[in-house]
């Protein structure tokens, strides 16, 4: 399954007199945001973008084009960002971006759904998919290996697993 | 001040005992664990625990880089997901 939009970040507020806004960066590599602009408001009717001029302690300081003034900036606080999918660049077999495995549906090799993947963790023990369904009584973690997902379908939005003893109770 | 060579790392028996058995039967399961003091030996590569965080067991895949940690530094007890953005898992 593909999400059209992501969300790669927010504007934070502004920053000097200037027009300049505080960006963060939700990226695996924050500097890469600039990378996917233009970049969009929740509902798609603004485009920013943002060039980034300098670092601080909580993320950059970019320049809109269009926003010169401080009150401009500070109208903006607090909008996520969104880059089209089709900007992040393609991946090899067997890596995938997370927001493309969350949603998908989960099912057993005998065909039974146990879910759908909620977040992808790493807790540097290799990923995890959380899985969360109707059936289960809690979240369930699935090492994401070759031998627990053996079929990752991102076009019939389907993940088949074979999980092993005792991690499903 | 770090524990002393002579006495070898610390693994509690049980986990110990439960790897053993898990290894020779060969069976594709997670070892329920609690204990997240144990140090992971080599004899645990290839394994996987279920490393209890206080709430649920973590499943933890076993790797060679680990050998020497702590269980439980693979089993966060807070854990914080963020956002997904641009964010890449690689299928081991």
């Amino acid at each position: 399954m593909t999400t059209e939009r992501i969300c790669v970040g927010a504007i934070a507020g502004s920053f000097g007199v200037n027009g300049e806004v505080r960006l963060k960066s939700f990226c695996a590599e924050p500097e890469a945001i600039a990378d996917y602009a233009p970049l969009y408001s929740e509902d798609g009717t603004r485009s920013f973008s943002p060039a980034i001029t300098q670092t601080t302690k909580n993320g950059f300081v970019a320049q809109i084009p269009g926003i010169t003034s401080k009150e401009d900036a500070d109208a903006l606080r607090g909008i996520s960002l969104f880059a089209d999918r089709d900007k992040l660049p393609g991946l090899p077999d067997d890596e995938f971006y997370h927001a493309d495995l969350i949603g998908l549906e989960v099912v057993d090799t005998g065909g039974t759904v146990l879910g759908q993947v909620r977040a992808v963790l790493n807790h540097g023990a290799g990923d995890l998919l959380e899985v969360h369904g109707p059936g289960l009584k809690a979240s369930v973690l699935l090492p994401f290996t070759r031998a627990i997902v053996p079929t990752v379908d991102l076009t019939a939005g389907r993940i088949v697993a074979d999980p092993p003893e005792g991690l499903i109770e | 001040m770090s524990r002393s060579v002579w006495k070898g790392p610390f693994v509690d028996s049980y986990v110990l005992k439960k790897a053993e058995k898990s290894k020779e039967s060969g069976r594709n399961e997670v070892i329920k664990i609690w204990s997240r003091r144990s140090t992971i030996l080599p004899q645990f590569v290839g394994l996987t625990f279920g490393v209890y965080n206080g709430h649920k067991h973590i499943p933890v895949n076993v790797s060679e880089d680990m050998i020497g940690q702590k269980f439980g530094e693979y089993s966060p007890t807070r854990t914080y997901t963020g956002h997904a953005a641009d964010k890449k898992a690689k299928r081991k």
